[in-house]
């Protein structure tokens, strides 16, 4: 593979020159676009998305304002559902949804101040306690905190 | 640009290494498409920084969100996807390609004199590759990586005296756990690209130091028929080569990212019993499968330490491959044959572990 | 001489008595050794009492079977006096032998019937466990064994003209599955509906409040229902009527509609006032029974594809919490409020298939990115493979 030193002729080095030039110029678009197709999505992925961390120890319980005393909110913990009370005194509490029988998605009844799941009558106290009916096992409680009126829920460790 | 290059020479010695580089040829014969070998796993590790790097941004190595990170990558960063995909595709090509750049080395005697420390070096870094992918494997904290790993890290502990410090020092404790999470990532991401750094570029450096090796068929086929060999010059034909390969490796790390994105799994559960068919990365499958074949006891020895003993002994040997081998005829068909049997070896252990024999 | 013919005589009956109590009992008799070693596990044992608690006839190692009509007496000769059973366990009731009477059993054994059960038939004799024990014969997963004994055999349930058949139905019910195979002491057994010491097949009314401990919606939603006083006036019992007392499956969604003759169409076909309410709650069911699997199934391919759908299996959860809630608000036998569950699922089934529908475009866009980047990747091994050639040829 040795290069052709001469015997050509100067209007056809000049045409093989355009032909080069012009191949070069081509292969430089196919190159650029190439490189904005590596750099396209680098630079779309070093900006940070909406939620700017997993929900693996927190999640957002919603707005603390509109979570009125004896009420609660069913709200998504990772896969699961998690429930945030807003007891009588107004203090805050949050646990796992899930109930420990057969998984249905337990809620809080403020006429009895438990946390109740309504497929077979299981019936949680204020911390979580299985206290009658079929759950064999208490709810797992997270902690919870207010952060800018909004209610940040943590899986304790 | 001109000015640009002349200001840059004056002050670094670019003019050098650029005369150096159009000098160099690369030999040219039926079996020069292995030169591309190393170069392709050049790439891929250059990939494999890159997209390292970019996946230390979201990361994060502790037990409570190591999965939950990843799956964020996957799930909600823009072209998260994508990064991880590509780290993990280009993780296992990378392997495979070392693995056929060993082999090709092999066959075609590179590793002669004077490349004895340009092999060296290479099986050094054989050994690292396979770290990086031994503790990159259990950074996504899912069940497969975590039940591999106590699996892999308990064999040293067949090493009488040092075994069980050694699986302590492994593992960060005596069992698997964050702290063996922690300690691989700060392995795969400081310590091993640090050393790997410093070993590559002495590679590299001793690869053009010496230029591309002729195989000894070549040689004498260039000797017998009295004329120069075909060569190509390296800048630019073989660097075109080379990025034409590149190129084509980019896309197919693309395609199987869009087409065979990689999976995550389920999250690591510690008490949870194994798995059944665990199992450890396909490039490690062979020593797997030998381990289960061996006897439990083996001249009244320990079966697994016999077998990690062995493994050591066929990495020293083929370490001092260079300083065993004494060119002759013979013995070079000696390491032909001693490679083609251990890669026939290799490919019918990992044969049997995919097709779930060997239980 | 007379003496020693009186002797005999009064052994010899003695002897037919005991044979005759003992071909009574479904216990084998055991040996005096035997009975030691089971002993040696028993609560009396541990709580000090030995043989002659009960034995109190025995003379030297012969230790003849209580009486079996007297047995339930001595039991609760103990375990009624509160202030004796105190010092044991003072949480321990001390009414089972005035329940026992109220039994079925009872009431029979007073009436000089010996073939019932009594306490000893139930909780062993000389091995007794505690309830909570769970080797004990009468602990939750064992209650439908030992009340086989006697209830699924024929040979002694038709003297009393009863069936023996109910063991066998409940051993294929979803409670016998949930006790069984999950373990699950809350799911009902024969004790938990009959009543344990007082035995008795509940009364019509009953049965429903005892259904009702667990299934507190259905049973509020029916009293509030027209069935309620239609199925009193009927002397029909609650609950039972559609789902049987002993064989209770898993309720299908086919029957709120007229086909085949179970549900609704036990008694009515579809020329009642009612049918159209009918008509519409089930194609609220099974609708949304379709948008579930149909989203199941989107979300099954999306994640197949290599997508991560959280989000959707989170509303397919939602969906299914609420045809949960749709099939329990059946019992109101109303358009209302089945109709309001089964929307809100429908609209979580929806947002499911959301999901999965916005994966599987994002897998498009991703193919279709990669076409693009496989269009500039191609030109330019293409235009490079031009320039090599060229190179090569020597320009």
């Amino acid at each position: 593979m040795t290069s052709d030193p001469g015997g050509i002729s100067p209007a056809a080095s000049d045409g093989r020159a355009g032909r080069r030039s012009f191949l070069n110029w081509v292969l430089g678009t196919w190159a650029g676009g190439v490189l904005a197709a590596i750099g396209f999505p680098i630079v779309r992925y070093l900006q940070p998305p909406d939620v700017a961390e997993p929900a693996t120890e927190t999640a957002s319980g919603g707005p603390a304002a509109t979570l009125a005393p004896n009420s609660f909110r069913i709200v998504p913990f990772g896969t699961a559902p998690a429930i945030v009370v807003r007891l009588a005194t107004g203090e805050l509490r949050a646990f796992s949804a899930v109930c420990t029988h057969l998984s249905c998605t337990v809620q809080y009844r403020a006429d009895l101040s438990q946390i109740w799941c309504a497929c077979h009558n299981g019936h949680y106290d204020l911390n979580g306690r299985n206290v009658s009916g079929p759950p064999p096992r208490p709810l797992e409680p997270y902690d919870v905190s207010v952060r800018n009126d909004q209610i940040v829920i943590t899986r304790r460790a | 640009m001109a000015s640009l290059g002349a200001w840059l020479a004056e002050r670094a010695p670019v003019g050098e290494i650029v005369e150096f580089l159009r000098h160099k040829r690369v030999p040219q014969h039926r079996y020069s498409l292995f030169y591309y070998a190393g170069g392709a796993a050049l790439f891929f590790f250059i990939v494999q920084v890159v997209t390292g790097a970019l996946l230390l941004m979201y990361y994060r190595p502790s037990a409570g969100e190591a999965f939950e990170s990843v799956q964020f990558i996957m799930a909600r960063v823009p072209f998260g996807w994508l990064i991880r995909s590509i780290h993990s595709w280009s993780a296992n090509l990378m392997v495979g390609v070392v693995f056929a750049h060993l082999f090709s080395v092999l066959f075609l005697k590179a590793y002669r004199r004077p490349r004895e420390l340009t092999w060296m070096s290479g099986m050094l870094l054989l050994g690292l590759v396979l770290a990086f992918g031994f503790t990159g494997y259990l950074l996504p904290w899912n069940q497969l990586a975590f039940f591999a790993t106590r699996v892999g890290t308990e064999i040293p502990s067949s090493i009488p005296w040092i075994g069980p410090s050694l699986v302590r020092l492994l593992r960060g404790g005596p069992d698997v756990t964050g702290g063996t999470l922690t300690r691989f990532f700060g392995v795969h991401v400081a310590i091993l690209p640090g050393i790997c750094t410093i070993l590559l570029a002495t590679h590299v450096l001793l690869v053009q130091r010496h230029g591309m090796s002729t195989p000894p068929s070549i040689e004498q086929e260039i000797e017998a028929s009295r004329r120069p060999g075909q060569s190509l010059p390296f800048l630019p034909h073989y660097v075109l080569h080379d990025l034409f390969g590149w190129t084509l490796a980019l896309a197919l790390l693309a395609a199987l990212s869009a087409f065979f994105p990689w999976e995550l799994g389920t999250k690591a559960d510690v008490f949870a019993p194994a798995p059944a068919g665990i199992r450890p990365e396909w490039y490690f499958l062979w020593m797997f499968q030998t381990l289960k074949l061996v006897p439990a006891k083996v001249f009244g020895l320990e079966g697994e330490f016999v077998a990690v003993v062995a493994f050591s002994l066929g990495g020293l040997a083929m370490f001092l491959l260079p300083v065993i081998d004494r060119n002759t005829r013979t013995s070079r068909r000696i390491v032909s044959w001693t490679a083609a049997a251990l890669l026939l070896y290799m490919a019918a252990m990992t044969w049997m572990v995919l097709r779930g024999g060997g239980q | 001489m007379k003496m020693r013919v009186r002797l005999l005589a009064v052994s010899g009956w003695l002897l037919g008595t005991a044979a005759a109590v003992l071909a009574q009992s479904p216990n084998p008799s055991v040996t005096a050794d035997q009975a030691r070693a089971l002993f040696q596990n028993d609560v009396h044992q541990a709580a000090g009492l030995t043989c002659t608690a009960c034995h109190d006839q025995a003379k030297g190692d012969q230790y003849a079977a209580p009486a079996r009509a007297g047995i339930p007496k001595l039991c609760g000769s103990c375990h009624t006096n509160a202030s004796y059973m105190k010092q044991f366990n003072p949480q321990l009731r001390v009414d089972q032998y005035p329940r026992y009477l109220t039994s079925t059993h009872g009431k029979q054994i007073t009436k000089g019937e010996l073939r019932v059960a009594v306490c000893s038939d139930c909780h062993g004799a000389h091995g007794i466990l505690s309830v909570k024990d769970p080797r004990a014969p009468v602990y939750p997963t064992n209650v439908a064994k030992t009340c086989a004994r006697c209830h699924a055999d024929p040979a002694r349930m038709t003297p009393f003209n009863k069936p023996a058949t109910p063991p066998e139905e409940w051993s294929q019910s979803v409670h016998a599955k949930a006790l069984l195979e999950r373990n699950d002491t809350s799911a009902p057994t024969c004790s938990t509906c009959h009543g344990s010491h007082g035995a008795a097949p509940p009364d019509v009314e009953n049965v429903a409040l005892v259904c009702a401990q667990c299934h507190v919606r259905e049973a509020e939603l029916f009293r509030k229902s027209p069935k309620k006083k239609l199925f009193d006036s009927l002397a029909m019992p609650e609950c039972v009527t559609c789902h049987s007392n002993h064989h209770i499956v898993e309720p299908q969604d086919s029957w709120l509609g007229f086909e085949g003759d179970i549900g609704c169409a036990k008694c009515h076909d579809d020329s009642i006032g009612g049918a159209d309410v009918i008509k519409g709650d089930r194609k609220a069911l099974d609708d949304l029974s379709a948008a579930i699997a149909a989203a199941s199934d989107r979300l099954g391919r999306a994640e197949r594809a290599g997508m991560i759908i959280d989000d959707g299996r989170a509303a397919l959860r939602e969906a299914s919490d609420q045809r949960v809630l749709a099939r329990v608000s059946m019992h109101a036998f109303a358009a209302q409020p089945l109709a309001d569950d089964a929307a809100k699922g429908l609209k979580s089934a929806q947002l499911a298939l959301a999901d999965a529908d916005a994966a599987l475009a994002e897998v498009q866009y991703r193919r279709k990115g990669l076409a693009v980047a496989t269009i500039f990747i191609a030109g330019f091994l293409v235009t490079l493979g031009l320039k090599i050639r060229r190179l090569n040829r020597g320009e």
